[in-house]
């Protein structure tokens, strides 16, 4: 299972537990000595701008260390968030129970202000003891959908996907506890970007004319779908398309799915999926399958401020220069449109010609 | 030099008095007598400032004006005579001067001359008539001399006596000013003195009880104290300068009572010495006292005042029982009767120099006083820190992580409830605190320490401190 470091042993909930209990009384020496406590947070990111290509992006290795003290308002305001967080996880962990980030925010409201506030807590927590988020007993409520040729079990409770290929189920929270049931069944599994997009398959019954898994993450995919996918992949060892809007934003979504986040850089060896392969929409295709004009929308200032920036990640130029080429071809013709204009002339085009063609000819990048 | 009224006339008397005092190699008295003469009318007072000093060689007079206007001019007809003699003089002199006569050559005249038929002493004595006020005379020089005892000039004593008749005939009152009831050792310090003086007069509502006030302060530990100190040189080693500032907070644990109020209430009133005799405060004094970068040391100040010479501060939202006090003394090491006139930023510049480091050593020798306004938000949090801090400890399962914890804090486990742990915890993050805004204050003022004995002319620029919270950019997410 992913989120195991090398130096978590087996029994993962003590080690947490010793590992706070070693930052408190870290925390106390130095107090004792007249000193302001200090919380090394280690660094991470998935890409930089640096064009040499020479970076460690995406190693799992730490490009820095934050020193959180009691020098500065900020520093301190964050240790604050930390430490209630921190108590929090530890009384989980001790009592073997399991709480969502939403309900972490509402034990102190007034203090963190915002959810992204403690989100961010939990993330400096887990580089701190070097784990995974739902090591800390810290679950989110899913958002991913699948469905499909796939039967798997959770916590011992099992959905058969295959007996209704066409139906959503929600994608596990838990996805430590998945165990995948069937194998070789599916063929390829398929990413969508939208739930419009996966609602559109499945009422066109693309899985009983399609032997394969299709996954959703409503947008920007959160862990649990991310985790999913990925034991997907190890454990059926099948290709994934991913399929995306003609836009920024769809082509940020897809090296979500490959490269990760830049917020979950610290855990991204464990949650990102280097085999996936960009299916659709291309830049590069919207001449030959002849989209309406209408469908062709421009790109506003924040698109292209978006698509610049995306330009620039390292990971790009190191391992998808096709997609780079994308990128650069949808910024110079300055038009963008959704996979929704592949529906325009014929709603089951997406389904019936455009995917199946391109999955059978490997029309991808 | 222009005095606007009799009773700065006769301030500037009781200066004269003090430089021949401190001339002079021997114990010094200095008496101010105030005599009601009813006879006249209207009734006038005789004011008579007289000193065993050396001998006045009336240059100090050559200056003296009077500012005329209709209502002082009724009050003081512009004459005082003066009696002296020097140690080696073999008479005793008299003098009249005219201070409202604008030609010199008619301001001076000499009146007559004594034998001291060999005896070998000196002093002075200079009178006038005045038809102000003896009650007004009377107040105005005890506030005076109650100031004037905050510098403690060691081998002078003063006395005020005010003869005043009533219904039973001549009355005789007097207010005498000690030589040196302090204990401190004659060997002290000026500064040392100024500390203990200004220490006296806050710990006795501003002199005005004979003892430390019971009420307010259980002991004089409810005071912290810094004290600065700066040299400069002029021309020559005789017209070396020192400028001296001591800052007094006191915190007292209890609401003052209303016996106990300052009539200046929360506002700091600044105590300006010249050469050991209180003044109103100079213009650089106040350029010095705004441009001081106050929420460095967690103040905010309001506006300065300076109104019937008192320069008050007034600040925004001091702690409540929370009160400042700070005295600035500027003296020439060798007497000058007429000091030479000063450069506004030089003066300004000199001021601020002992100022900062009155208020860099009141900040170094306690702790968590004068904490900045960066160091004070961050202490906001100390309480929520502990509490969270505490609660790991707790609710920890770990009985010896419990134990170890409570060891590395100096504290008895079994005895504690929570809140004690929390306390102590808070008190360490906020010792912390202080300890990290003193090394901040370190770093932020080398140059003060660097130059503490030097003499300097030039005007130094303090480096400007930007507290900036959110220098560099932080995680992007």
């Amino acid at each position: 299972m992913e989120g195991k470091r090398s130096c978590l042993s087996s029994s993962i909930p003590s080690d947490l537990l010793r590992r706070i209990r070693k930052l408190t009384l870290s925390i106390l020496t130095n107090l004792s000595n007249g000193q302001s406590p200090v919380v090394q947070i280690d660094r991470f990111r998935n890409y930089c701008t640096e064009t040499s290509g020479n970076c460690y992006c995406n190693c799992g290795i730490s490009v820095g260390k934050e020193l959180l003290t009691l020098q500065r308002e900020c520093h301190t305001r964050r240790l604050d968030v930390l430490l209630r967080v921190l108590l929090v996880v530890q009384t989980l962990l001790q009592q073997n129970r399991h709480g969502s980030k939403r309900d972490i925010y509402y034990m102190h409201p007034t203090v963190f202000k915002e959810q992204s506030v403690v989100d961010r807590a939990i993330n400096d927590i887990c580089i701190l003891l070097q784990c995974s988020r739902h090591n800390l007993n810290v679950v989110s409520v899913g958002n991913g959908m699948v469905m499909g040729w796939l039967k798997f079990s959770e916590a011992g409770r099992k959905f058969d996907c295959i007996n209704n290929p066409n139906t959503a189920y929600p994608v596990p929270v838990h996805v430590e506890d998945v165990e995948i049931d069937i194998i070789g069944v599916a063929r390829y599994i398929l990413v969508v970007e939208k739930e419009s997009v996966f609602q559109r398959l499945a009422n066109d019954s693309f899985c009983t004319r399609n032997r394969c898994i299709v996954v959703t993450g409503r947008g920007y995919p959160d862990v649990p779908t991310r985790r999913f996918l990925r034991l997907l992949i190890e454990k059926l060892h099948l290709p994934a398309y991913c399929l995306v809007d003609c836009d920024p934003y769809g082509i940020d979504i897809l090296t979500t799915y490959r490269f990760g986040s830049m917020q979950m850089a610290y855990d991204a060896k464990f949650l990102c999926v280097p085999e996936i392969r960009w299916l659709g929409v291309f830049p590069s295709e919207v001449e030959k399958y002849c989209l309406p004009q209408h469908c062709l929308l421009p790109l506003t200032r924040e698109d292209k401020t978006r698509v610049e920036a995306m330009l620039l990640r390292c990971y790009l130029r190191r391992e998808a220069p096709q997609w780079r080429f994308e990128l650069d071809l949808l910024l110079a013709r300055g038009l963008k449109c959704e996979i929704e204009a592949l529906s325009v002339q014929s709603l089951s085009f997406l389904s019936e010609e455009y995917l199946p063609s391109k999955i059978r000819g490997g029309v991808y990048i | 030099m222009e005095v606007s009224s009799v009773q700065n006339l006769c301030k500037h008397l009781i200066f004269c008095a003090i430089q021949r005092c401190r001339m002079s190699d021997e114990l010094c008295r200095i008496s101010i007598v105030l005599k009601l003469c009813p006879e006249f009318n209207p009734p006038l007072v005789r004011i008579s400032v007289s000193d065993t000093g050396v001998g006045c060689n009336l240059k100090e007079f050559e200056a003296l004006r009077y500012a005329t206007n209709p209502i002082s001019a009724s009050k003081f007809d512009g004459v005082i005579t003066i009696t002296t003699t020097g140690i080696s003089d073999n008479e005793i002199h008299t003098f009249s001067l005219n201070i409202n006569e604008t030609i010199s050559s008619g301001r001076l005249t000499k009146l007559s001359s004594i034998s001291k038929c060999g005896a070998k002493f000196s002093g002075t004595e200079a009178v006038l008539s005045t038809a102000e006020s003896l009650n007004d005379l009377q107040s105005d020089i005890s506030l005076f001399l109650h100031k004037m005892s905050m510098v403690k000039l060691p081998t002078v004593a003063v006395e005020l006596l005010v003869d005043s008749l009533g219904v039973r005939g001549s009355q005789l009152q007097s207010c005498v000013l000690a030589v040196d009831c302090s204990p401190l050792p004659s060997s002290a310090t000026n500064i040392e003195r100024l500390k203990s003086g200004l220490e006296e007069y806050v710990l006795k509502h501003g002199n005005r009880l004979e003892n430390f006030c019971q009420l307010c302060f259980s002991t004089a530990e409810h005071l912290k104290v810094g004290t600065g100190m700066a040299k400069r040189s002029g021309t020559s080693q005789s017209k070396r300068q020192m400028m001296e500032a001591v800052v007094v907070i006191s915190e007292t644990s209890e609401p003052a009572f209303p016996a106990c109020c300052r009539p200046s209430g929360k506002r700091t009133e600044v105590f300006f010495f010249k050469d050991f005799t209180p003044c109103s405060i100079p213009q650089p004094s106040l350029d010095a006292l705004t441009s001081i970068k106050w929420k460095d040391y967690g103040l905010t100040l309001k506006r300065i005042t300076d109104q019937d010479d008192i320069a008050l501060l007034e600040w925004e939202n001091l702690p409540p029982n929370f009160h400042i006090d700070i005295a600035l003394h500027s003296y020439h090491k060798e007497v000058m009767m007429v000091p030479s006139a000063g450069n506004r930023q030089a003066d300004k510049t000199f001021t601020r120099k002992a100022l900062k480091l009155a208020l860099y050593e009141l900040k170094e020798t306690n702790d968590k006083a004068l904490l900045s306004s960066h160091a004070l938000k961050i202490c906001n949090y100390a309480p929520d820190l502990a509490k969270t801090i505490a609660g790991l400890v707790l609710s920890s399962c770990d009985i010896n992580f419990k134990k170890e914890c409570f060891s590395v804090l100096g504290l008895q486990c079994q005895k504690l409830e929570a809140s004690g742990l929390e306390n102590c915890i808070k008190d360490k993050i906020l010792s912390a605190i202080g300890s990290n805004d003193r090394k901040a204050q370190r770093t932020r003022e080398p140059a003060a320490i660097l130059f503490q004995n030097e003499c300097f002319q030039l005007d130094f620029q303090d480096e400007d401190y930007e507290d900036g919270e959110e220098m560099f950019s932080s995680l992007k997410l």
